[in-house]
């Protein structure tokens, strides 16, 4: 066991509380005092939820005292992306535009994090938005990597992947459009799963490319994240877009589902896997990555499964696909931002109506006007044909593709990021460069699949992530394959701070 | 080459009111995204590929009446006598 609380892993927490080792109130106030000792260093909270932890805390103690039930993360401390809407807790999207939106209801998986008696601890820095890859485009400041504060944490979950890795909270949700759950937790050595499309609800996450876009967890284990994933997947009646067919593993051993509704992960180490590196995602990647992803491969060999390259060349388009649809959704779901519904105090008095609108807008960060007039761009007559529809080809062709490819292969694996951290601000004024980094995140996006980040080891001081893939629907294949790859290698999980 | 004028244009179209110094610089970065946006000019398309959304929703929940506790509304920042007050008409 370790020194701290706050060094725990989520079943230790759960199991900790449930049996009275510790109390869910000592817990909380430990991970509290963490953050009050180490987020100065790192910025990764933009709200801390104290009073109402150590509240929920002691009720959770109370109802364990008194033999009652508790729920499946009872007192487990969540931090919630700030782009992902919690009752009576500021949302901002870390926005000038969202200043003082306070929401007037939770996000469904807020609502079942709720309901599973976890602690919503706090609100969690991001690209304003989530439009970026490393967390320096928010109205907070920058995000610093908890291995090395002069460098980025990736983004745009920047902070719910610091806040994990310097254990301020034992788990963490955010959203992931073209890798932004994943990239982070590369860059921060902790887990990081994107599921499916339609898996888990976005009802309550604010839209920035909806078609792409999926909530997701972040752990310092397989099984933290597998535990989240227990409850907040499923359908949905506010998210039409949340699926009914039950994942195929489970098609076949119904006591393994404990509800309609849910698909209850397990972990089991399997060691027959099918593992297939694509070339295509390897090729342009560091050297250090390049290196630390083949020996992966050479794990997953030992284990006993089957490893073979596997060649994707649709690859080529994902990125100009991917953020040709991120631009023009984006542009279409931030109109909605007019400062009459959400926003700062700005009186619309004197104004026309178009020239307050713009005038108001202006408020918008750099990179989100960026993407918002491209997306104009990309939509506007004699340019939709031109891209938007040759994108949404282009995805098809991507999707098509690697679904062939799970005919062959139960994963499919590549770096998470093809570079390591870098330092913060190297990038910051070369847009296209910045979205370069996100050539091996995307596809998963495009094509709707599951795909996990883990740790898999570092170079001078900085972290490398593996990333997995699964077919749709398939998160318990991709757990399993994650599961065995943890068990054979020993990467710190959180470092000195 | 994307203009200095498109851009102010496509910033209209976005209604986002653009300083001369954002316009130079967007001009020039957004010229550089949407030349890389030309690789899907490359992709081999068969005649008749080009398709629209294939997605179809045929299904939607039925709309319900829920009240909210306190003041939904208390994101709106410009009120007055209980209406929103907007930007006027012209």
């Amino acid at each position: 066991m370790p020194n701290h609380l706050y060094q725990l892993t989520a079943d230790q927490v759960v199991s900790g509380i449930k049996n009275r080792r510790f109390s869910a109130q000592e817990y909380i106030s430990q991970i509290l005092e963490r953050i009050e000792k180490v987020d100065s260093k790192i910025n990764a909270f933009t709200m801390v939820n104290s009073d109402d932890s150590l509240e929920r805390a002691r009720s959770i103690d109370k109802r364990i005292k008194d033999g009652q039930d508790t729920g499946p993360l009872a007192g487990v401390a969540v931090g919630v992306k700030d782009n992902i809407c919690t009752k009576g807790i500021k949302t901002t999207c870390a926005s000038k535009m969202l200043d003082e939106f306070i929401p007037p209801y939770d996000s469904t998986v807020v609502k079942k994090l709720k309901e599973s008696d976890a602690i919503i601890i706090g609100k969690l820095n991001l690209d304003e938005f989530a439009m970026g890859s490393t967390t320096e485009f928010s109205k907070f400041g920058p995000t610093c990597n908890p291995w090395n504060a002069n460098f980025v944490t990736g983004g745009s979950s920047g902070g719910s992947a610091a806040s994990v890795a310097a254990q301020e909270c034992t788990i963490s949700l955010g959203s992931d459009t073209g890798g932004s759950i994943r990239c982070p937790a590369s860059f921060c050595s902790v887990v990081g799963l994107k599921p499916t499309y339609g898996c888990v609800s976005r009802s309550g996450l604010i839209s920035y490319s909806n078609s792409l876009e999926q909530i997701g967890p972040l752990g310092k284990t397989v099984s933290d994240v597998m535990m989240t994933m227990n409850v907040i997947a499923g359908e949905d009646e506010y998210d039409l877009t949340t699926r009914k067919k039950k994942p195929t593993s489970f098609a076949t051993t119904p006591d393994t589902m404990s509800s309609d509704r849910l698909p209850n992960y397990t972990l089991q180490t399997k060691r027959n896997i099918r593992v297939g590196l694509v070339e295509e995602l390897i090729e342009g990647a560091d050297q250090a990555v390049s290196k630390c992803i083949y020996s992966a491969l050479d794990l997953f060999a030992e284990l006993g499964c089957k490893c073979e390259n596997a060649s994707m060349k649709s690859v080529q388009y994902a990125l100009a696909s991917y953020y040709t649809i991120a631009m023009a959704e984006a542009s279409s779901n931030l109109a909605r931002y007019d400062n009459i519904r959400y926003g700062f105090e700005f009186s619309p008095e004197d104004y026309e109506w178009n020239a307050y609108f713009a005038k108001v807008r202006n408020n918008f960060g750099e990179e989100v006007k960026r993407r918002v007039i491209v997306g104009s761009y990309v939509l506007s007559a004699g340019y939709y044909g031109k891209y938007y529809l040759k994108a949404q080809t282009a995805r098809r062709m991507i999707k098509h593709e690697i679904q062939s490819l799970f005919k062959k292969f139960d994963v499919l694996i590549a770096p998470t990021m093809p570079i390591l951290p870098f330092r913060l601000g190297e990038k910051i004024d070369d847009p296209l460069k910045m979205y370069m980094i996100d050539i091996d995140t995307v596809v998963a996006n495009l094509a709707g699949i599951p795909a996990i980040s883990v740790p898999a080891g570092f170079e001078n001081g900085l972290p490398i992530g593996l990333q997995i893939m699964a077919n749709e629907l398939e998160e318990q294949t991709l757990l399993d394959a994650a599961s065995a790859f943890e068990s054979i290698v020993d990467i710190r999980r959180s470092p000195e701070i | 080459m994307i203009s200095k004028d498109e851009i102010k244009h496509l910033g209209w179209l976005s209604r986002l009111e653009l300083t001369e110094k954002e316009i130079d610089k967007y001009s020039r970065q957004i010229d550089e995204i949407i030349r890389y946006f030309d690789k899907l000019d490359t992709i081999p398309f068969r005649k008749g590929e080009l398709t629209g959304s294939i997605k179809t929703v045929d299904e939607l929940r039925d709309d319900r009446v829920e009240v909210f506790e306190g003041d939904p509304l208390r994101s709106f920042k410009n009120r007055k006598d209980g209406f929103v007050k907007g930007p006027r008409m012209a």
